[in-house]
This record gives structure tokens, sequence and C-alpha cells, in this order.
């Protein structure tokens, strides 16, 4: 098992690779779960701005609007003088303030005139402060229109406030409608493994196929046949070995989330097939790239152009429903796009119909046929080579 | 321990090796020279069971060598003619791996590594990788890659190409040495004097052929030449030249550059005949060189060309 070992040898060298590439990964999905957890949301709702109303009319729908907003924000006492209120919002104390003018429901709902404001310069805040000043006052509008009378109108637009349309998203996935957080470490998983696989494989390979160790080797004690069954075996160990260590990312991060899932078999079998893929052009790049000095750039080359390429144009880095029709049909030729299609179903549901599961399978499928394609492909240009040199 | 019958081996319209025959014996060193394309790597190539060949048969140890076997493989060592060694690997890393395809026991083949790595003088080395040895360095590492299993036959092709000469002196040095310790020794080169310097037979091929096998002083026997004489002499005439053209054993002539060029064949006394016709002639001479024939002269003369051409 000479050739065995010297191949898991030379895989140790390249381990710094896989590393890089995991600490790669492992930053964008934390990055990306950071957005995508919702915690925005949170942070948008919590928002509530100190502003200020200046009210000159003392009316009914002055006093009313005061209120309204007072349901989305802190209302902060100012007087009335340019200059405390220059000061208050320079010193953040404030971030706007509302001036309603006297003769307000006349001049503002009648005559169409704009309330004076005032606000902290480049906050992005203050733009949802005016959508509400102008929902309150179109709604005024056209109730005072309708017939409703002052007092009418106002309690209306404060009970519409304080009313929170209630939300409830369809489950169909057993995570409450809401993608599963583990389903982005399995969106961005074909980065990891088209990169660390082709980038530690790919250099193995060309050392191995390299002319006179070839021959070195052809002329040594040990079949030929030996000698291939040895690297296969090499490349399988050290593919299922990062696809373990990969999936035990889901299992540490996630916990019962994932492994309790009902997908998490398909999840499984499908970064395993995906592995595959990723092995199969390890391969073939190692066939195709001529050992020397350029290989290294080469290699480089050719890795980036291939998982990137990938990346972006099958849903890995760019969610699918964002791609356009040509690209996704484009896509259809690679085997990452049947990875995330697969992917994206899972995602999306915890039971499959028939017809599901058959796409699910025929993801599986086409991913397989892809790497015995692409595995077909540089056996032949390996065999025209080994020709060349014979 | 090696028969080569009448082998043949084409590319399309080139015959690269042209009806073959060789015996090799144990013990020897056995040199394959002839210049660049003339048959030596696909000649190896062939022995080795690397290429089939289209007609003729190779024996090694008394059995027809074919791919599979095996039993014959495992008593040769090959060193190529391009460093092959793996860049990822370091020195210790190389010789055990490839040494590893001979010897499955670990602790002999710790053994036999660390016995070859003292052998080309890599000690200094063993834990650098291929990528920071010189040219020479990496020339040795791929010798001890071939040899580190001990087998009883090594085949060399060219392994001195672009190594410096104290690396070349060295290797050469060490061919010799494994020779003493029993292996017969194939070895393939342009440089005839390296040939010279340590086969005990020698086959000189040109196109694929055979032209002559024998020991240096052999081949240099079946050649006409038997001394150069190599003169600075100024002034010569047309009638002089003629006269020592007639003296005896001269066959061959030349005067380019007031240089004297002579070629003689094998007789006592032919410098100082030459010496006293120039005193007699009362003409100036400078250097004077006196020769022995050289294997580029027996190339020289059995195919018309020079082995560098």
């Amino acid at each position: 098992m000479k050739v065995f070992k010297g191949f898991l040898m030379m895989l140790k060298r390249n381990l710094h690779v896989v590393v890089m590439y995991l600490a790669i990964f492992l930053t964008i999905l934390v990055m990306i779960q950071t957005l995508a957890g919702g915690k925005e949301l949170v942070r948008f709702e919590a928002e509530r701005l100190n502003i200020a109303v200046i009210d000159r009319d003392q009316g009914v729908l002055a006093k009313g609007l005061a209120e309204y907003l007072g349901n989305y924000h802190d209302l902060v006492d100012v007087e009335d003088d340019p200059a405390v209120i220059q000061e208050e919002l320079f010193y953040r104390n404030l971030y706007y303030v509302v001036t309603i003018p006297e003769g307000f429901e006349e001049k503002v709902l009648e005559q169409g005139e704009k309330l004076a404001v005032t606000t902290v310069p480049g906050t992005m805040s203050t733009y949802y402060v005016d959508q509400q000043i102008n929902t309150y006052l179109n709604g005024a509008r056209m109730m005072t229109n309708a017939g409703f009378s002052t007092e009418e109108t106002v309690q209306e637009l404060l009970a519409a406030a304080k009313t929170e349309p209630v939300v409830e998203l369809l489950d169909q996935n057993g995570h409450g409608g809401e993608r599963p957080a583990f389903s982005y470490l399995f969106q961005y998983l074909p980065y990891l493994m088209l990169a660390a696989i082709c980038y530690s494989m790919c250099f193995i390979l060309i050392e191995f196929r390299q002319g006179d160790i070839r021959r070195r080797m052809l002329c040594s004690a040990v079949s030929l046949r030996s000698q291939n069954v040895q690297i296969l075996l090499g490349f399988l160990v050290a593919g299922i070995g990062l696809w373990a260590f990969c999936m035990l990312i889901p299992v540490v991060m996630y916990g019962k989330a994932f492994w309790g899932d009902a997908n998490a078999g398909y999840y499984l079998v499908n970064s395993f097939v995906l592995m595959l893929v990723s092995l199969s052009i390890a391969f073939t790049l190692g066939c195709l790239i001529p050992q020397g000095d350029s290989a290294d750039t080469m290699v480089n080359g050719a890795v980036n152009v291939i998982s990137l390429g990938m990346c972006f144009s099958c849903g890995v880095f760019v969610p699918m429903e964002i791609l356009s029709s040509g690209v996704r049909r484009v896509a259809q030729f690679l085997p990452v796009y049947w990875y995330e299609t697969v992917n994206e179903m899972l995602a999306e549901h915890a039971a499959f119909s028939g017809e599901q599961l058959a796409e699910i399978y025929k993801g599986y499928g086409i991913q397989v046929l892809f790497a015995a394609a692409i595995v077909l492909v540089g056996m032949a240009f390996s065999k025209t080579r080994e020709r060349e040199i014979g | 321990m090696i028969q080569i019958e009448n082998l043949v081996k084409r590319y399309g319209e080139l015959v690269a090796v042209d009806h073959l025959n060789l015996e090799i014996r144990e013990g020897e060193i056995f040199g394959l020279l002839g210049p660049n394309g003339c048959g030596k790597t696909t000649t190896i190539n062939c022995l080795l069971a690397l290429l089939k060949y289209d007609k003729g048969s190779i024996r090694i140890f008394g059995k027809e060598m074919a791919p599979d076997s095996y039993e014959i493989k495992r008593n040769i060592g090959v060193v190529m003619q391009n460093v092959a060694v793996f860049k990822q690997l370091t020195v210790y890393e190389n010789i055990d791996y490839f040494c590893g395809l001979y010897v499955p026991e670990k602790k002999e083949r710790k053994r036999l590594v660390e016995e070859a790595i003292s052998f080309v003088g890599l000690e200094q080395f063993a834990k650098t990788k291929p990528g920071k040895l010189s040219g020479g360095l990496l020339r040795r590492l791929n010798i001890a890659c071939g040899i580190a299993h001990k087998p009883k036959l090594i085949i060399l092709d060219e392994p001195t190409v672009a190594v410096d000469p104290q690396s070349r002196n060295k290797i050469l040095e060490g061919i010799q040495e494994l020779n003493r310790q029993g292996s017969t020794v194939i070895y393939t080169s342009h440089y005839m004097e390296e040939v010279e310097q340590i086969c005990t037979r020698i086959a000189i091929l040109d196109h694929g052929r055979i032209l002559a096998t024998g020991t240096t002083e052999e081949l240099k026997g079946m050649i006409k030449t038997g001394e150069i004489i190599t003169i600075d002499a100024i002034s010569l005439d047309e009638r002089q030249l003629a006269e020592i053209r007639e003296l005896p054993h001269v066959f061959e002539l030349t005067y380019e550059e007031q240089r004297l060029t002579l070629r003689l064949s094998s007789a006592r006394h032919n410098l100082v005949r030459i010496l006293t016709y120039l005193q007699e002639q009362d003409l100036q001479f400078g250097r004077v060189f006196s020769e022995m024939p050289t294997l580029n002269d027996v190339f020289l003369e059995i195919t018309g060309t020079g082995l560098r051409d």
C-alpha cells in the first residue's frame, strides 16, 4: 500500500489549503447567518427615534398626529425655539422635529401645505417618520372627505396604528415556514468542496502523472492495476474524509435542529454526491494540467474559474431566485446547479410528494452522471497523453 | 544476464531500434553510447517493458521480460534521464516511497533508505524538499531513489545530463562503487569520456543499430587510427606536406591555421619520426601533442560523423 500511503503523505502536505478554505467557508457562513438570521428586522423595530412635535394648532387633528407618532417613537418635549431645537439635534437628543402650524386642518389637509420638519442630516430612519406622517395625513384627508368627523377620524387612525398585522408563515418544512439555518451551510458547501478538493488533489495527481515518475513507478514491482487502485483509494479516502468533516459542522453548530430534521439524510446524500463531483473535477484537472513550472499557476487559475464560476452561476453565492432565466438555463449544464436545486427543495419542504421525490433523485442522478462524464474526459485525456509519453 | 535478440521498434515510418542484438553479462558496467536520438532510451524503455516493440525478444535473468514480470522488475533499479521525484516530499520520504515499491518491510526499508542517503552523500538534506536542492544534488537524489532497494541490475539513462563536474565525478564514482558491490549496470550516455571512464564494455549505437561492441581497447583496436599527432608549425609548403604525408604509418593529414594534424596507424616511434623530419627541414614548430584515439574517433571512423553531431 505504498502508493496509497504516499498519496496520503502528500495530502497531509496540502492540508493547509483545506484548512484555509474551511476558514473562508466558515467565515462566509457566519456572516451570512448573521445577516439572514432576522436580527436586522429586530434592530429596525427597536429603533424608536426621539422626536418632538411642536403643536401650534392644539386642535384635535394636531393632537391626534402627535399621539399617532407617539405609537412609533419616543416623544420629547422641547421649547419652540430654533436655537434650542438646533442644539438638541446637534447633540442627537432629538432626530426629528415636526412643527404643526396654526390652522393645521385648513392649511395642511385642505390646501395641501407641507409640514415644517427639521431632522438630523443623513439619518435614514427619519424617512420612516416622513412616511408615517404622510400615512396619517392621507388617512385623515380620505376619512374627512368621506364624511367622518375629525374626532372619528383621529380615533380610527389611532386604532389602526395600534393594530399589529399578524403574519403567519405557511409551515411546509417543519421550521415555521422559515428556511432552516443549516440550509445556508449546505448552500455554500459547493465552494468549500470544489476549492478544497480540487486544490489539494490536483497537485498530488499532477505529481503522480508526471512522465518520469509514472515511468519509474511502472518499472517497479507493484502492478499498474494495484497502483491505480491505491491512487483511487487515496482519492476516495481524502474526499470522504473532507465530506465527513464538513458534515460535522452542521451537527456541531445546529445540533438536533440538523440531525433531527426530516431531510437530514437527503442533505447528506446530496453533499456526498457533490463530493463525488468535486473529486471527478479534481481528477480531470490533474490529468489535463501538465507538470512543470507553470502547473501551480494553471491549477490556481482553473480552480478559481471553476469553483467561483459555478458558485456564482448556480445559486451558491447568489440565490437561485435572483438569477436571471438565461443564467439558470446555462447553469443547468453544470453539476452544482442540480445540487442547489435539490438543496432548495430540501430547505423548503419537510415532506415530499412522489413527484418531488423524483425531482430530488433526478438531482442526485444528474450529479452522478456529471461526475462519471467528467472522469471519462480525464481518463480519455490521460490515455492520449500516456500514448504521447510512450 | 540480459539477452536482446533482433529487437525492432518503429514509430510509424521511423525505425527507432533496428534489429538490435545485445548480450550483457553479470557484473559488467555496460555502456550504451551514441548521439542524441540514436535509440538508447527507446532500447532501455523496451528493455523495461515500458514500450511495446514490434519484433524480437528480451530476456532478463533468463526470463522473458513483459509488463507484468514483477519478479524481474523487483531486481531492477532505474534512474531516469530526467529527475523523477515528488516535489512535495522530502529527500528521505522520496527515497522511502520509491524503495517501498520494492521493499514492503518497514524496518528493512529504513535501513536501505539510510544507506542510500549515505551512499549519495545527502545526509544533510534528508529533510529537505527537492525544490531546495541544486541540480547536482537533485541528480544524486534521483539516483538514490533508483538504487535504494539494492537491485541486481541498475539501468541509468543519461544520469549526468546538466550536472556540474564535481557532482558528475561523484555520480560516476558511485556507479563504480555500486558495481563493486555486485550490481550489474547499464549506463547510457552521449558523453564518451564518461563511458570510457567507467564502462567495462561498450556498445556504440547509431540510427537504432549497434555499430560495434567491446571493451574500450577492443573498440579502439577496430579502427585504423592508432595515434593522433598535432603540431603547431609555421609555414609548411605543399612539398613539405606531401613529404610528411609519405612518411610511414601516416594515413591522414590536415594543415589549418598553422596547425598540423596527423592520423597515424599504431606503430612505434611515430612522433620521433615526424619531429626528426621537421628538424631536418629546419622548420620552426611550437606545441606538440600526441594522443591516443578516443571513442569519439572510433565513432567518427565508424560512422563518418562526430559523436556530438
